[in-house]
């Protein structure tokens, strides 16, 4: 009887400390949906500025940025505003650390420059016949992926601040479309790297 | 950080495929080629200037690593000129994949601005990569006068090509014996705005020293004198026919033509 006691005793106080831990693995608090991103290249500006919103049990991040190209860089000053999203299949805790890595996210981006040199279509530029030429020199598309790691902070308020540092190889439709009618263009000479921080609070 | 820094020396990091930023030695190709040019002496015998004449290189580039290898086994070739439409989208990346293949040629190479050069930022990038879109050299007691005809990028209007500056390279043939007229779009074409056709043809009729007028854009050989006025107009193969042209010229205007077939049929 005596041993009984114990032995709830035990696992009454074994309970104590495991069942709020246990109740943090079922619904662990999360980072907010909104996040801002910081993103340099990849075809997007020097540097793009923008931001989104976590969907999908947080494994989609749709957003909007917008980049800055600067007349060195151009020869005309030109804004890029992208719209993209990312898939984060699987983002693993480090041990029991605060840091998550993602050995690879992929996504896929629509974007468009602006300045009158860039047609969105060879009808809109209004001196071609239709069909001329074929591709919209103002909107690009393509698709990227890449390694992500993640630091997550205190739970301070309603959600755990999280921040991403995130890089991306990727490359564009017109690229794509000259590496399959050649054999001699390499995988590497069509990719184009790119990176940035997401953040939330 | 090492991989980082090699990526980024490997061209990776990319801005924009509209960007006209390029490493120093990739700058005016066309200033740094014809200072080489210069110096070269001529590789064919007395006052003949041998040159391999080819057009469209855009998203060709099977074809150009073909043509290169073709074009190396010649003997006597002073230079070889790339009639326009070096890319197909105008992005600074396919000057680059082109350039990359050309500058394996054992000679140097030229080029005229193409109609799919000046698509989107193509223009500010093919003046970052060559130069001037018109521009003059003198080779072998030649005058060779390279200009933008492409006139419907610029939605005609009477400005281009400019017939001024090219009636005044053409009056100016001081120290030449001959003088060659290189373009993309020929003016029989209707890429070419169709308001300047008599004031160029009547240029190129006024210069007695004018061999002909060389130019791509149509993927073919054609050769004729379509303004019934003594002016020979030729346009060239593009990279897809796998045939190029060896143009030799002697004397006061004569000339030979010679058709290379290259690549896996030849």
């Amino acid at each position: 009887m005596g041993q009984m006691r114990r032995v709830l005793l035990g696992l009454l106080a074994y309970g104590s400390v495991i069942l709020p831990m246990q109740a943090q693995t079922d619904a662990p608090p999360q980072a907010g949906p909104f996040f801002l991103t910081l993103h340099f290249a990849g075809g997007t500006g020097l540097v793009a500025l923008g931001g989104g919103y976590r969907v999908a049990h947080q494994r989609l991040e749709p957003e909007v940025l917008v980049g800055y190209l600067p007349r060195r860089l151009a020869g005309h000053r030109a804004a890029i505003i992208t719209l993209k999203t990312s898939y984060i299949p699987f983002s693993p805790r480090l041990g029991h650390s605060r840091w998550e890595v993602s050995p690879v996210a992929v996504g896929g981006f629509i974007n468009y420059t602006t300045g009158s040199q860039y047609f969105l279509t060879n009808n809109s530029a209004g001196r071609y016949r239709p069909g001329y030429y074929w591709w919209s020199a103002a909107v690009r598309m393509g698709a990227f992926a890449g390694p992500r790691l993640t630091h997550l902070g205190h739970l301070s308020g309603r959600y755990v601040p999280k921040q991403t540092l995130y890089a991306e190889l990727g490359t564009n439709e017109l690229y794509l479309v000259s590496a399959l009618t050649n054999r001699s263009l390499k995988l590497k000479e069509i990719l184009t790297l790119g990176g940035g921080v997401k953040g939330s609070w | 950080m090492l991989a980082l820094t090699g990526l980024v020396g490997c061209s990776l990091v990319e801005y924009s495929p509209n960007q006209t930023h390029l490493p120093t030695a990739e700058r005016g190709l066309t200033t740094q080629t014809l200072a080489l040019l210069q110096q070269m002496p001529r590789a064919a015998t007395a006052d003949t200037v041998r040159f391999v004449f080819v057009g469209d290189t855009q998203r060709f580039y099977d074809e150009t690593e073909q043509f290169v290898a073709s074009v190396n086994r010649q003997r006597a070739i002073d230079f070889v000129f790339v009639g326009g439409d070096i890319s197909d989208f105008g992005l600074l990346r396919e000057f680059r994949w082109v350039h990359q293949r050309l500058q394996q040629l054992r000679v140097p190479y030229l080029t005229v601005v193409g109609n799919h050069d000046l698509v989107g930022n193509g223009r500010a990038i093919y003046q970052s990569i060559y130069g001037p879109l018109n521009y003059t050299f003198q080779y072998g007691g030649t005058k060779f006068i390279c200009l933008d005809t492409n006139g419907r990028e610029y939605g005609f209007g009477a400005q281009v090509p400019d017939v001024a500056w090219l009636r005044q390279q053409l009056q100016d043939t001081t120290g030449s014996q001959r003088a060659v007229v290189l373009s993309h779009v020929p003016p029989t074409d209707e890429d070419f705005d169709p308001a300047l056709i008599p004031t160029y043809t009547a240029a190129l009729r006024g210069c007695s020293r004018l061999v002909f007028h060389l130019s791509g854009h149509v993927h073919r050989y054609t050769a004729g004198q379509p303004f019934r006025d003594g002016v020979t107009y030729l346009t060239t193969y593009s990279l897809a026919k796998h045939r190029y042209h060896i143009i030799s010229l002697w004397g006061q205007r004569q000339f030979r033509l010679e058709t290379v077939t290259y690549g896996p049929d030849a």
